[in-house]
């Protein structure tokens, strides 16, 4: 450990995927809850175009992608607001933009297929100072913005119906939610890459409500997992010198596999009792 | 004061005009019964009222403010038509009720002793007190409703909007609810609720708003099928006036 440390990449990495971990789950608790789970791929898709653009204008690709995935997140709000049934198309169609439009651009501005594959899955030794000062002032953002407004945000998740008739500025409760999923998507981008952000977002999550008593349990006990998860996965990849992302979302997933056994064993017990 | 005034409204939901021409108040104090067919507007009717349909044509006022301009959403309470609790996380019965003291919580105050009591109130008027710290989705579907109903009055309406509350609950469960809205009427609250059938409510209910295709076709006291009912001298009692006979309902408050 203390060997993975003497490298200044990897201490910013690790700060960068503490962060992250806990960030990705708060915000992934409300897409869960709202049965919004592949929100954060779509939103990754979108920001693949923002880092095409900040490679492009040669400005911080983070910074680019920040705003392209924001825009992007505001956009399926609305359309998801507007149409119903069409509503679904409608997002497939601006995902796909989104990623061919990456894809393009980095080409444009003479990316290599590595550089697209740092995005993409994520990269350790990707993480700048200028990187990561972003990263842990969106993140902080990001985690104060859900504890301020959590009773509210409960309620809106739990029944938008009921929500609205109690008087909750219910649009900007929901914009907040993309925003922030948005914001969270392109601050993990450096370590879980785009494609595999929305795991971190969402496993954790469904990992801790197999064997949770309550929301608020399963709101921080998945904030607790991600931060681990995202730590012990960065950690992993480099030891098994895989990229980042594939390594934090197998730790995940394996993480849900014992929560899904222990629960078999838990409701096995209770059966018997 | 009249809690709804609905007059002439007309309400168009992707391109058919789901009521047309509909007027109604609710007074304070009353306790109203929508009833009609599937299909003939009752849903459309009391989302409406509760300003979540857009009016296409006609006014609405909300305790006597148009609704475009009404602010004071608290003293509503409204349990949409669900058949169970919504959520992909899971929730305990005491958060998804204390979620209905949302709308009067101010970002800066703390959820205090008062909101507390509400909820513990609210939860006792629905006989699920013992369960408040049990996962929803471990519930049965008549008490999930219950849980529905306890989150509207944990914000201490002043007036209750039910859709459908009885549809799919079982005997003990109506008999709690008809219990919990009478309390909410002795109270001086007023209720309008969607039925399909009445059950242990219709002894609650002093008058009943029959639509048909999207209109109202009566208004008037509520149809009294047989017996002393039917007799036009008739005076209704509620039969949960504040004495030891109101555990009727299976409520001793």
């Amino acid at each position: 450990m203390t060997t993975i440390l003497a490298f200044d990449f990897m201490r910013r990495g690790l700060l960068a995927a503490l962060l992250v971990g806990l960030a990705a789950p708060s915000i992934g608790t409300f897409l869960v809850q709202r049965r919004l789970s592949l929100t954060g791929d779509g939103i990754g898709h979108v920001a693949f175009t923002g880092v095409g653009l900040g490679v492009l204008l040669r400005t911080s690709p983070v910074l680019t992608a920040v705003v392209v995935s924001v825009i992007g997140a505001v956009v399926i709000e609305i359309v998801r607001e507007r149409a119903q049934a069409s509503g679904d198309v409608a997002l497939a169609l601006l995902f796909y933009g989104g990623l061919a439009g990456g894809s393009i651009l980095i080409r444009l501005a003479g990316g290599t297929n590595a550089a697209l594959g740092g995005y993409l899955f994520g990269s350790l030794s990707s993480v700048s100072d200028s990187d990561l000062l972003v990263i842990v002032t969106l993140s902080l953002v990001v985690i104060c913005t859900i504890a301020l407004f959590l009773r509210e945000l409960f309620a809106v998740c739990q029944d938008l119906d009921v929500a609205r008739v109690s008087g909750l500025p219910v649009r900007f409760l929901n914009l907040l939610v993309a925003v922030g999923a948005a914001v969270t998507v392109t601050v993990a981008m450096r370590t879980v890459g785009l494609l595999l952000v929305s795991a971190l977002m969402v496993v954790p999550v469904a990992t801790v409500q197999l064997l949770a008593r309550s929301f608020r349990g399963t709101l921080y006990g998945a904030c607790v997992l991600g931060a681990v998860m995202s730590v012990g996965g960065l950690v992993l990849s480099y030891y098994a010198d895989v990229p980042p992302g594939g390594s934090i979302v197998m730790l995940s997933l394996a993480a849900f596999l014992v929560a899904a056994v222990a629960r078999h064993f838990r409701e096995a017990n209770l059966g018997g009792a | 004061m009249t809690v709804f005034d609905l007059q002439h409204g007309t309400v168009v939901l992707g391109g058919r005009r789901i009521l047309e021409d509909v007027s109604m108040t609710v007074d304070e104090g009353e306790f109203v019964a929508i009833l009609g067919a599937n299909g003939s507007g009752k849903t459309t009717l009391v989302r409406t009222l509760v300003g979540l349909n857009p009016l296409a044509a006609g006014q609405l006022s909300v305790f006597g403010t148009p609704v475009a301009r009404f602010r004071d959403w608290p003293r509503l309470g409204y349990v949409p038509q669900r058949l169970s609790v919504g959520g992909g996380v899971p929730a305990t019965v005491g958060e998804v009720v204390a979620s209905g003291r949302t709308g009067r919580l101010n970002r800066f105050r703390r959820f205090s002793g008062a909101d507390r009591a509400a909820v513990e109130h609210a939860l006792e008027d629905v006989g699920l007190a013992h369960r408040v710290d049990d996962l929803v989705a471990t519930l049965s579907g008549g008490q999930q409703q219950r849980v529905l109903i306890a989150r509207a009055l944990a914000g201490e309406p002043e007036v209750l909007v039910l859709d459908e509350p009885t549809a799919g609950v079982d005997a003990d469960s109506q008999d709690t609810l008809a219990g919990a809205l009478g309390h909410l009427s002795n109270n001086g609250g007023s209720v309008v609720l969607v039925a399909h059938e009445l059950g242990p409510l219709e002894s609650l209910i002093e008058r009943a708003v029959v639509m048909s295709h999207g209109r109202v076709q009566s208004d008037g006291p509520p149809p009294r099928p047989e017996g002393h009912h039917a007799h036009p001298d008739h005076v209704h009692l509620h039969p949960h006036a504040d004495e030891p006979s109101s555990s009727t309902f299976g409520l001793d408050r």
